[in-house]
C-alpha cells in the first residue's frame, strides 16, 4: 500500500539533510563564473504505483535548495544527493546532484513544470519533463526491470539488491579509455575497483587475480585507496587499485578479475519494527527508514568479487617497420642522460652509462645501442629501474654497460633505442645527442675462427651474436650451493660450539687465575698441613709441636676468615672478636699455657685433640 | 686403520685420473665440433663432459651457447642459470644469458627493489654461504683461541677486535642475504613452449597459465609427475609436468639424468 505524503510532509521529512547538504554546498562551491541546471528522468513511463528517478544536477555555481513544484496526484519523493567537487589548473568546479523518486497511484499523463533553482541569486529553471502513468493491468515492465513502488529506490537499485551484487562487485577500467586494445608486450594501466555497499562490512580475503587465462596482472598496487562514492542513487566504499594487464598471444580475449571477499550486509527482508508516532523531529518516516536500517540483522556471505567480461583485443606487434635494435619495449620512453668516456683505447673496455625514462613495459627494454655498431664490442647489462608511480609504469631506467672499441681515432658515438609506442602504434627509434670521442690505438681485426672440416650442415636457426666459447675447462664445483646442503647447518653448528668452547675455556682461566680462590687453596693447603703436623706431634707425644702445629692451622684459617695474616692473629683479636668460651679462644689459652709451662713430652691427652677438632669444625665455611 | 685410508686415497687417485682425462677429452671435441658449427653433436659432448667430470661453469656456458645455437632457448637458460651459479659475474655468460632471455622472450620481472636486488646479487649464493661459514668458523675459533689464551694486549687486541667485528658484519651480511634469496633454491626453467600449469597435478586438469619457454619458475612438491609451481611476478600457481621443467640448482648426477640431458639427442634432432 502506498502511502501519499503532502509535498511540505517531504520537506519536513528531509529538513535535516537539506540544512546540512546547503551548508556543504556553500562551503565548497567557490569562484565559479557559470552555473548549469539540468533535470531529466530515467524513464519517460511507469505503471501505477511504480516510479521513476528524477536527477536534478546543478554544477558550475553556488546554489539554493531546488523547488519542486506541486503536481496534482504524482508523488515526488526525495532519495538523496551528492555532490562531485573537481579541481583543474586552479579552478574549482563544485555539481550537487538531487535525485527523487516519481510516480503516481493514478494512471494518466503527468508534466513536472520547470524547476526553479536560485544560482548566485539568479533564477535557473530545467525543462519541463513528461512521465506516462500506465495501468498495471495494461504496462508490462521493461525487460528485466521489476516494478518499483514511488518513496522507494528505483527498480534496477533494488534488482541489483536482490542479486550477487548486492555484497559489492568489481569493476576494471583501460586507463586510456579511448583504447579498447592492447598490444602484446604491452603493460596497459588498468583501474580496478571493488564496490562495497557503504552500509556492509567487509573483508577482503586476497589479492585481485586475473579470471581468464589470456591476461597477466602486474604491479598492482599494494595500498589500494578508499573513497566513498555514489551510483544509482547508492552509496558505496570504493577500493581502487592500480595495476597494468598484458598478454603474451595477439587475440581477442575477456579481461576479468576478481578478488575474495567477506562482505556483511543488512538483511532489507527483516521483520521491522513498527514505531509509535511520539512527535518530535525524528518522527518521520525518513528516519524511520534509517533506523530500520541501522537495526537490520547482518547476513554475512564469502562471495568473489568479479567484473564483467569484457573483451579486449591484443593486437600483434606490427612487423612492418620494426627497427632491428628493437628488443621489445612497449610505451612511451626518452633519453634522460647519457655519459661516456672521453678517451678510449682500442681493445681496452670502459663504462658507459645512460638513463631513458617514460611508461611502459620496462621489463622488456633492453639497453640501447652504440652506434656506430661495427666500431663497438658491447656487452648486455641488465638495467636498473626506478619505478616513478606506486604502480611501476612510469619511471627510468639506468644502465651501465661495458663496451670495447675496435677502431683508433675520433669517432661521433651516439646511442640509439627503438620501442614500440602504442598509442600511436608505430616504432620510434629514439638517438641520444651525439658525443666526440678520441680513441688510441690500432684497429683491432677479428681473426676467423680456425676452419674446421664439415662434418654436417649447422643446422641451428638463426641466432644472434653470442660472445665466444670458453676453451679453458673450469675447475669442478657443485650447483647445490652450500646453503643447501645439510653440512651448511652442521658447520654453522661446529662454529657455534667452538664459541660456546671458547667462552667456557675463558671461565675456566678467569676462575684458575683467580687470587682469592687460589690464596683460600694456599690456605686450605697450610690448614692440612699443620694439622697434619699437629697429628704427627701428638703421636709423637710432643706437647709443644702439637700445639704449635694446632695455633697455626687455627690462625691460617682465622687468617682466611679475617683476611689479615694468619701470623698477626693473637689471643688478645681472639678474645676481642670470639666468645671466651668459644673453642677457638680455649684452644688459644691452653697452647699458651702450655708454651709458658714448658711442658715435658708425654701423653697428648684426647681432650686437647678434641678441642682441636671442635676448633677447627667451628671456623669451617659450612659450620661457621 | 691408516694403511686402510692410504689404501682408499690411492685408489681414489688413481680412478679419478681415467674420469677427468674422459672429461678433457670430451670437453675438447665439444669444443671442436662447435667450432665445426656441429652443435648438435657439441651439445652431445658437453653432455659427457660434465657426466664425467662433474659440473663446470665452461662446460655449461659452452653448452648454453650450443643450445643457443639450435634453437633450444629453454635449454640454454637452463645452461647459462646453472652456469651463473657457479660464476656469477662472468660478462660473456651474462651477455648470452641475456641474449637467450631476449630470443625466447622470457624476461624477468624486475623485484620492487633493484637496488637491494643488486647487492644482493652482488656474489652467489655458494659464496654467500662460504662467507657465512668462513665467518661463523673464524669467530669460532676466536673464540675458542681467546678462551685459552686470553685476549692479546697492545695492538693485537684492537686488530683482533677489528677482525671479529668484520667477521660479525659479513656473518650478518651473508646471512641476510641467504635469507633474502632462500627462494632461490627452488628456481627452475620452463624447457617447452607449450608447457602449461594447470589447476591440478593431472593431464587433463584446466589449464591456469602457460608461462612460456625459459620462464622462471619456483619450483614445490612433487605429486607424481607433475611440479607444484609458483611463477614470480605472476602470482599464479598450479601444477606442471616434470617434463616441461628442470631445477637450476641440481646435484649434477640429477643434472645430467635431467629432460634436457637425457634427451638431447632426441631434442637435437
Amino acid at each position: 500500500m502506498v502511502t501519499l505524503f503532502p509535498l511540505s510532509r517531504i520537506f519536513y521529512a528531509s529538513f535535516w539533510r537539506i540544512i546540512l547538504s546547503v551548508m556543504l554546498a556553500a562551503g565548497l562551491i567557490a569562484s565559479l563564473n557559470a552555473a548549469e541546471v539540468d533535470g531529466q528522468l530515467d524513464r519517460a513511463a511507469v505503471s501505477a504505483g511504480e516510479g521513476a528517478l528524477l536527477t536534478l544536477r546543478i554544477s558550475g555555481a553556488r546554489a539554493g535548495q531546488p523547488v519542486i513544484p506541486e503536481v496534482p496526484n504524482l508523488i515526488i519523493n526525495p532519495q538523496g544527493q551528492s555532490q562531485q567537487t573537481q579541481w583543474i589548473n586552479g579552478q574549482t568546479t563544485v555539481s550537487v546532484t538531487y535525485q527523487y523518486v516519481v510516480g503516481s497511484n493514478t494512471p494518466g499523463d503527468y508534466q513536472i513544470p520547470a524547476i526553479d533553482v536560485l544560482v548566485d541569486g539568479k533564477k535557473y529553471q530545467t525543462q519541463p519533463l513528461q512521465l506516462k502513468v500506465l495501468d498495471p493491468a495494461a504496462a508490462q515492465p521493461p525487460a528485466g526491470m521489476a516494478p518499483t513502488r514511488p518513496g522507494s529506490q528505483p527498480a534496477v537499485v533494488e534488482e541489483a539488491d536482490t542479486s550477487a551484487q548486492r555484497f559489492g562487485f568489481l569493476t576494471v577500467e583501460l586507463a586510456d579509455s579511448d583504447r579498447k586494445y592492447v598490444y602484446v608486450g604491452e603493460i596497459a594501466p588498468v583501474r580496478i575497483r571493488a564496490w562495497i555497499p557503504a552500509d556492509a562490512r567487509a573483508q577482503l580475503r586476497s589479492g585481485v587475480k586475473p579470471e581468464g587465462k589470456a591476461f597477466t596482472l602486474h604491479h598492482v598496487s599494494d595500498s589500494p585507496q578508499q573513497t566513498q562514492e555514489m551510483k544509482d542513487g547508492k552509496t558505496y566504499l570504493v577500493v581502487t587499485w592500480f595495476g597494468g594487464m598484458s598478454a603474451t598471444k595477439a587475440g581477442k580475449y575477456p579481461a576479468s578479475l576478481s578478488v575474495d571477499a567477506s562482505v556483511a550486509v543488512r538483511d532489507p527482508s527483516a521483520p521491522q519494527r513498527r514505531r509509535r508516532r511520539m512527535g518530535g523531529p525524528f518522527d518521520d518516516a525518513f528516519f524511520d527508514r534509517v533506523f530500520d536500517d541501522m537495526n537490520a540483522p547482518m547476513i554475512q556471505k564469502d562471495v568473489t568479487l568479479k567484473s564483467d567480461d569484457q573483451d579486449i583485443e591484443v593486437r600483434p606487434l606490427p612487423a612492418a617497420g620494426r627497427p632491428n635494435g628493437f628488443s621489445g619495449a612497449v610505451g612511451n620512453f626518452k633519453f634522460d642522460a647519457w655519459e661516456i668516456p672521453a678517451a678510449w683505447t682500442t681493445g681496452e673496455p670502459q663504462q658507459i652509462t645512460a638513463r631513458l625514462s617514460g611508461s611502459g613495459n620496462f621489463a622488456l627494454m633492453n639497453a640501447p645501442e652504440l652506434t656506430p655498431a661495427d666500431a663497438w664490442k658491447v656487452y648486455p647489462t641488465k638495467g636498473e629501474f626506478t619505478p616513478g608511480d606506486t604502480a611501476s609504469f612510469s619511471g627510468n631506467k639506468g644502465f651501465q654497460f661495458s663496451a670495447v672499441p675496435r677502431l683508433g681515432g675520433a669517432q661521433d658515438v651516439a646511442l640509439t633505442f627503438s620501442y614500440f609506442d602504442p598509442s600511436a602504434g608505430v616504432y620510434k627509434t629514439l638517438i641520444s645527442p651525439k658525443k666526440t670521442i678520441q680513441v688510441s690505438g690500432k684497429n683491432v681485426v677479428d681473426t676467423p675462427p680456425p676452419l674446421a672440416p664439415a662434418t654436417k650442415a649447422p643446422d641451428h636457426k638463426d641466432s644472434p651474436q653470442l660472445v665466444a666459447q670458453h676453451l679453458a675447462m673450469s675447475p669442478r664445483a657443485s650447483l647445490v650451493p652450500l646453503a643447501s646442503r645439510p653440512i651448511f647447518g652442521v658447520l654453522l653448528a661446529v662454529a657455534a660450539g667452538l664459541c660456546v668452547l671458547g667462552k667456557l675455556l675463558a671461565w675456566l682461566r678467569h676462575r684458575w687465575g683467580d687470587p682469592q680462590r687460589r690464596a683460600r687453596a694456599a690456605m686450605e693447603r697450610a690448614t692440612r698441613a699443620a694439622l697434619l703436623t699437629a697429628r704427627q706431634c701428638a703421636d709423637a707425644r710432643d706437647v709443644a709441636g702439637f700445639f704449635a702445629a694446632g695455633r697455626l692451622s687455627l690462625q691460617e684459617r682465622l687468617g682466611a676468615l679475617w683476611n689479615q695474616p694468619a701470623q698477626a692473629i693473637t689471643l688478645a683479636e681472639i678474645h676481642a672478636r670470639m666468645a671466651s668460651d668459644s673453642p677457638v679462644a680455649r684452644f688459644f689459652v691452653e697452647a699458651d699455657r702450655q708454651t709458658y709451662s714448658q711442658a715435658s713430652n708425654r701423653d697428648i691427652p684426647k681432650e686437647w685433640r678434641a678441642l682441636l677438632d671442635e676448633a677447627m669444625s667451628s671456623l669451617t665455611p659450612d659450620s661457621h | 686403520m691408516f694403511p686402510n685410508l692410504l689404501l682408499g686415497l690411492i685408489c681414489l687417485l688413481l680412478g679419478a685420473s681415467p674420469v677427468l682425462a674422459d672429461a678433457q677429452s670430451a670437453f675438447d671435441q665439444a669444443n671442436r665440433q662447435y667450432a665445426a658449427a656441429d652443435y648438435a653433436g657439441a651439445a652431445s659432448a658437453y653432455e659427457r663432459a660434465l657426466s664425467a667430470g662433474g659440473a663446470r661453469a665452461s662446460v655449461f656456458y659452452n653448452l648454453g651457447n650450443s643450445y643457443q645455437r639450435l634453437g633450444q632457448y629453454g635449454h640454454a637458460i637452463l645452461s647459462y642459470e646453472r652456469a651463473r651459479l657457479l660464476t656469477p659475474r662472468d660478462p660473456d655468460l651474462l651477455a648470452n644469458l641475456a641474449l637467450a632471455r631476449k630470443a625466447a622472450a622470457a624476461f624477468e620481472e624486475p623485484g620492487p627493489n633493484p637496488r637491494l636486488d643488486a647487492a644482493l646479487n652482488t656474489l652467489s649464493r655458494a659464496e654467500w654461504s662460504a662467507l657465512v661459514v668462513g665467518s661463523a668458523l673464524f669467530l669460532g675459533v676466536l673464540c675458542v683461541g681467546c678462551g685459552i689464551a686470553g685476549l692479546p694486549r697492545g695492538a693485537f687486541r684492537q686488530w683482533t677486535m677489528v677482525a671479529a667485528a668484520m667477521a660479525t658484519f659479513l656473518l650478518t651480511g651473508g646471512a641476510t642475504a641467504l635469507y633474502q634469496r632462500r627462494d632461490e633454491a627452488k628456481r627452475a626453467v620452463i624447457l617447452t613452449d607449450s608447457a602449461s600449469i594447470r589447476l591440478s597435478p593431472f593431464e587433463n586438469a584446466e589449464v591456469v597459465l602457460t608461462p612460456g619457454l625459459g620462464r622462471t619458475v619456483l619450483m614445490g612438491n612433487r605429486h607424481g609427475d607433475f611440479y607444484y609451481v609458483t611463477v614470480p611476478g605472476v602470482a599464479q600457481s598450479g601444477w606442471l609436468a616434470a617434463k616441461d621443467v628442470a631445477a637450476i640448482e641440481s646435484d649434477i648426477a640429477q643434472a645430467t639424468n635431467d629432460e634436457p640431458h637425457s634427451n638431447i639427442t632426441s631434442v637435437v634432432r
